[in-house]
């Protein structure tokens, strides 16, 4: 809930905010009327992929961020990928 | 000395055998829990053969979600009928952005010593986790030039492992970088900012979230991407 208070704090002050939530807590997002949200079905501690995962990790934040350019009204969208384990060890 | 099941799956959040990655066993039901055990099992078994472990980590994802739905007609606290939302000025490619997590990062001399404490570890912070969501949240500021080897992070509510490994899993600054060099986004803001979001609501929502909308007004941000963990 924390960073669901702060985007609504941040929004209300004028500013727009992207969140990146797992799907474990899509419904947070979705009970506080946030803006702008991506989902990614990632667990709990790694909701942009997994460690070293870094292809993951941009295509997740770049999804957040185009939706500060797509979205005219409040937006959510779930990314289809699955969690990928890293071949990093 | 005997145990109940109950008392066995509860463990795992903040007991005897505490895992914050599994600590969403102690929201399900005896069945559900028995059952996560057992289809656990049965994909481990197979995994002998195979030695996929994929829908091994997809089942633990979705039982963790199960674990982290809101039981069905149970009154829920934070919910709102509408929110605010704020048109962009200017396109992503002119605007400043600054990154905001409850990842709890933060830089190695500047340590927000939680308490009081100096060094805290992150065992302490699993152990103090009843006082820190009583308590006002600490914002650390993050200059976004921070190479990894000077990031820390401490949280008690989630499993750090993976973001003490590669802070990138909760707190993408390295990728932002590379989008500003890359001209997807205006600038980067100069600094990132985290916090542990294991901390008082009510106190996010009447002081610390209303001052730092303010701050991040007087600092010329235009847009903020957050990371909830």
């Amino acid at each position: 809930m924390s960073v669901g208070h702060v985007a609504r704090a941040i929004e209300s002050a004028g500013i727009p905010t992207s969140s990146i939530y797992i799907r474990a807590f899509r419904h947070v997002a979705e009970e506080m009327k946030l803006s702008r949200a991506v989902v990614t079905r990632h667990p709990m501690g790694r909701p942009l992929g997994a460690a070293g995962d870094h292809a993951r990790h941009r295509r997740v934040t770049i999804a957040a961020l185009e939706l500060f350019d797509s979205a005219a009204e409040p937006t959510l969208v779930e990314l289809p990928e699955p969690f990928r384990a890293s071949t990093r060890r | 000395m005997s145990e109940t099941f109950e008392e066995f799956r509860r463990s795992f959040s903040y007991g005897s055998r505490s895992n914050l990655d599994f600590k969403f066993l102690k929201s399900l039901p005896d069945d559900e829990a028995a059952e996560f055990f057992r289809q656990l099992l049965e994909e481990l078994g197979d995994a002998y053969d195979h030695g996929e472990l994929d829908s091994l980590i997809q089942l633990a994802i979705d039982w963790q979600i199960r674990g982290y739905a809101p039981e069905e007609g149970a009154p829920r606290r934070w919910v709102y009928e509408d929110g605010p939302f704020a048109a962009p000025g200017k396109p992503l490619a002119e605007s400043r952005v600054a990154l905001f997590t409850s990842s709890g990062h933060f830089v190695a001399d500047d340590d927000p010593r939680p308490f009081g404490v100096e060094d805290m570890t992150q065992q302490e912070a699993e152990d103090r986790i009843g006082e820190f969501i009583k308590a006002e949240p600490t914002l650390s500021r993050i200059p976004a030039e921070t190479v990894r080897e000077d990031l820390r992070v401490r949280h008690g509510g989630y499993d750090i492992s993976s973001a003490a490994t590669d802070p990138g899993v909760t707190f993408p600054v390295a990728v932002l970088r590379e989008l500003e060099a890359e001209g997807v986004i205006g600038e980067l803001h100069t600094d990132a900012f985290s916090f542990p979001g294991a901390t008082s609501q009510m106190r996010i929502v009447k002081e610390s979230g209303p001052a730092w909308a303010q701050m991040i007004r007087d600092e010329d941000i235009d847009l903020v991407l957050l990371v909830p963990v």
